[in-house]
């Protein structure tokens, strides 16, 4: 109600000048941080929301939408999952991906229509980014919990310039979201003199919120409030408490008093840093305040940071430079200014054991492989090439995480030993055999590895995985598109019997012989992703779910062999089991 | 009575969807009138006698589609391989996917306005990484016209074809591309393990062409059913009725007599079609028509 009346009483501005009505849809998708495919492919990619909804009111699963990476809780369970460095920080409502919509025109905006085709109810925000430039660029339109939607298509139509993003958090899905098109509706300046009065900020009611600065301000001593009990207590307590409260919070505190101001800028409150939750506030200003600050950094979250900001990189490798020997933890998902010299900072920081840098754009071979303490290395969407990846691998024995996917993502953890490496979609790595067997041969302490999209793997290098006996996490979806798998799953499960996740979405090759190996030594298995395989019938279904007691995921989508019947029956019997199963309801559209 | 309420509960929901999914948001696709462009009409008729199911751009295994994007008018016919349905797999799927792909790519404007063959090979791609697994092969032809230079580019693969007519006269013909005698050239995603044994065309064995083409050219892009059984004569007796025609509506009316022509052909037993006598070129001795789906696109250079 309160936008209402706030929409109602700037629109009457707007109607004055009678600014004429203007609705339009997306004209170009700016940048996203989740995606399901290659960005040279054009299904279930973000190009997609440009233009009119093609699929609505159809609901289902169509490539011919947007659609991201994950869904649900499940990738959280994961052992590659990013934890939050300052979890007393996190986003209220939990934002995990964006998408930047980019329209024609520039509007005063009154309306936006989100047209959902599948499991709908992820957005949380939706920003804008107004044009006057004196004022912070972006501005809440629009926020909301997550919301569990019933299964129909959905045309969102929240209360509400140019560039758009929405924020995502799918957490209560069962299973993919999906966008068809975004409309956008709006009074559209008529004359110079008005577009130009849009531009100082004069017409609109959206430039007015004022956005409080996490710098602190003039600290002012307020002598009245003698009665301050806090201020007994002794220093070290009143620290404590402090590590509990937010950066918001705290630059409160400092304006309270001296005292408070002191303990508020003491550095043990700021080894670990995360700034992804206020993106819309960070700026050069931002990280010189924290410079003085951060005297230990240990983990950095700058992730969705730092974008069009003229002179950011500059302070950022400052800011690297003065924390790299205690820094452990650096997550740059989604920074577009990384160059080369920004790498190379990255990589004087000796210490560092946990590295993501999700869909960064330019990778001119960075001398990572200086690194030799990694444990978990993202590189999701990113350029890197097999021989930088190579290199880095026998630099850090102890990775035990890698994801290398659709978005180069490689997530390598060096710790014991590299735990972690993910590498999805990376489209430059060409010899994915090659890399395999670095990680088999130097980490031999690997369990979780993830090259989702990543096309130059052969049944060969899968089977090298048998080596790897720690490994738990192995997602290898759309590796194998139209290859012959051979044996190369029996070999893998007889290798890795403590498998926990297993992903091998789009391997048409396999068949119900291929796939029992894994089903019947993997008994640890909770999640398993087998969609779009034709040749899986019930069978080997019903011996996974009968035979694999942890099991709680199986993802049989587009496995056209087993009966939608078989199905249902088997939901009934194992409640515990998430079955999923994409659908397609067509809905023709006779006017259309 | 029950197929009255049907029909009105048809027409009322498509009104409903009608109105509620109505917006002022201009439609990319609008025609300009001040440049060139294509008034194009469909037809065809699916192998089978009895109706099956009724896909928009789908003739029993034969697909089609029609698309504009700024500067390029685009047409394409392809015909799934009858073969695979030995497999388990409908053969209709993969042309009908190959070109609703080819359509989505021109409409998002993803392709090079001088390539046809490039949109080919990208629509093909494209397919494999669709969730549902899309198997089978196809022929397919795609002609497009590029407003900014008057050019006519084509791509072709397999016995799929077009024709352009002008003032009565045959002025470009594709050529067939077959492996032997009725094995034409194919796009294919045979299942994983048939690799070796499956005749499969890379995308870029496409013959190209390109042509300036004048106002009131009539293009024909047909698949096999239509050049099989009807003789060029037949089919240009037809084509020059529409030279220079701009109204759609008699563009249809050629279209589907060329289309009738064909299923009618195609059935008759005794008569000597263009396949009969390649046929026997092949040293195969058969007569009378070739069954087969049809699909004609017909279309004229309106500049």
């Amino acid at each position: 109600m309160e936008n209402n009346e706030e929409i109602g009483k700037f629109a009457r501005i707007e109607t004055m000048l009678k600014m004429s009505h203007l609705e339009q849809y997306v004209s170009r998708v700016v940048n996203c941080t989740s995606r399901y495919n290659n960005s040279n492919s054009y299904s279930y990619a973000p190009i997609n929301l440009v233009g009119k909804y093609v699929k609505y009111p159809s609901y289902g699963d169509f490539p011919e939408a947007y659609f991201l990476r994950s869904y649900g809780k499940w990738w959280k369970k994961s052992e590659a999952y990013q934890s939050e460095y300052r979890p007393q920080d996190l986003d209220r409502l939990g934002a995990e991906d964006y998408v930047t919509l980019e329209f024609e025109s520039a509007v005063v905006p009154r309306d936006i229509c989100i047209y959902e085709i599948y499991n709908p109810g992820a957005v949380i925000r939706i920003w804008c980014k107004v044009l006057c430039p004196s004022k912070r660029p972006w501005v809440l339109l629009w926020e909301g919990a997550p919301q569990e939607c019933p299964h129909k298509t959905r045309k969102f139509h929240p209360k509400n310039q140019l560039t758009i993003r929405l924020e995502v958090n799918q957490s209560l899905l069962e299973y993919h979201w999906s966008v068809d098109a975004v409309l956008l509706g709006g009074c559209q300046p008529s004359t110079d003199l008005q577009y130009n009065m849009m531009l100082k900020g004069l017409v609109g009611g959206c430039c007015n919120e004022l956005q409080k600065r996490l710098q602190t301000s003039d600290v002012c001593d307020i002598k009245s409030c003698n009665e301050d009990y806090f201020l007994n207590l002794p220093y070290e307590v009143i620290l404590h408490i402090f590590q509990y409260l937010d950066l918001k919070s705290l630059s409160r505190c400092a304006q309270v008093n001296k005292r408070w101001n002191q303990a508020a800028a003491d550095p043990v409150l700021y080894q670990d840093l995360s700034l992804k939750t206020y993106w819309y506030l960070v700026d050069c200003t931002t990280l010189q305040h924290f410079m003085s600050k951060c005297k230990t950094l240990k983990k950095l979250d700058l992730s969705w940071c730092g974008n069009d900001l003229d002179g950011f990189s500059e302070q950022l490798k400052l800011f690297l430079r003065k924390g790299c020997s205690t820094l452990t933890h650096l997550s740059l998902g989604n920074c577009e200014y990384i160059d080369i010299e920004l790498m190379v900072e990255i990589s004087l920081c000796k210490e560092l054991v946990d590295l993501r840098l999700k869909n960064i754009n330019q990778w001119l071979q960075p001398p990572l492989d200086r690194l030799t303490k990694l444990v978990s290395l993202d590189v999701t969407s990113t350029d890197i090439q097999d021989s930088d990846l190579i290199k880095i691998l026998k630099a850090n024995s102890n990775l035990k995480h890698i994801v290398i996917g659709v978005y180069a993502s490689l997530s390598v953890v060096w710790g014991e030993l590299l735990q972690v490496l993910v590498t999805d979609l990376c489209e430059n790595l060409f010899f994915l055999d090659q890399v395999v067997e670095t990680a088999v041969t130097y980490n031999k302490s690997l369990v979780s590895w993830s090259s989702w999209k990543t096309l130059s793997l052969t049944a060969d290098g899968v089977r090298m995985f048998r080596e790897c006996t720690n490994l738990k996490e192995l997602d290898l979806g759309w590796c194998l598109i139209n290859k012959d798998p051979g044996d190369c799953l029996e070999q893998v499960a007889g290798g890795c019997k403590q498998l926990k996740r297993l992903i091998l979405s789009g391997w048409r090759g396999l068949n119900d012989n291929l796939v029992m190996p894994a089903v019947l030594s993997c008994k640890e298995l909770s999640q398993l992703d087998l969609l779009g395989i034709k040749n899986i019938s019930a069978d080997v279904c019903e011996k996974a779910l009968l035979l694999l007691p942890k099991l709680r995921l199986l993802d049989i989508s587009f496995c056209n062999s087993i009966p939608q019947e078989e199905v249902e029956i088997w939901r009934q019997q194992y409640p515990h089991i998430t079955i999923q199963r994409s659908c397609q309801y067509v809905v023709t559209d006779y006017l259309n | 009575m029950h197929s009255l309420l049907v029909t009105g509960r048809l027409l009322s929901r498509a009104i409903w969807n009608g109105i509620a999914n109505i917006s002022s948001a201009p439609d990319a696709s609008v025609q300009r009138k001040t440049e060139p462009y294509l008034v194009s009409a469909v037809s065809g008729f699916s192998k089978e006698r009895k109706i099956q199911r009724l896909i928009k751009g789908q003739f029993g295994d034969d697909a089609w589609f029609t698309a504009k994007y700024k500067s390029s008018d685009v047409l394409g016919v392809a015909d799934g391989v009858g073969g695979w349905r030995a497999y388990g797999i409908d053969p209709g799927e993969f042309s009908l996917h190959l070109m609703k792909t080819c359509e989505r790519l021109v409409k998002l404007g993803r392709f090079n306005p001088t390539n046809p063959s490039e949109l080919l090979a990208k629509s093909y791609y494209e397919l494999l990484h669709h969730k549902k697994a899309i198997l089978g092969s196809s022929t397919a032809c795609v002609v497009l016209l590029n407003k900014e230079n008057n050019t006519l580019y084509t791509a072709n693969i397999g016995d799929s074809g077009f024709m352009v007519v002008r003032r009565g006269r045959v002025i470009r013909r594709s050529e067939e591309q077959q492996h032997y005698f009725n094995t034409p050239f194919q796009l294919s995603l045979p299942p994983p393990g048939y690799q070796q044994d499956v005749l499969s065309d890379r995308p870029d064995a496409a013959i190209t062409d390109n042509f300036l083409v004048e106002d009131g050219d009539v293009i024909l892009v047909a698949t096999d059913g239509v050049f099989d059984n009807l003789p060029q004569n037949l089919i240009v007796n037809e084509l020059v009725k529409v030279q220079g025609e701009r109204c759609a509506n008699r563009l249809q009316m050629v279209a589907n007599s060329i289309a009738w022509m064909a299923r009618n052909l195609s059935f008759d037993e005794t008569f000597i079609s263009p396949f009969a006598e390649s046929a026997f070129a092949n040293g195969i001795n058969t007569i009378g028509g070739k069954p087969d789906d049809i699909t004609v696109i017909l279309a004229t250079v309106a500049i």
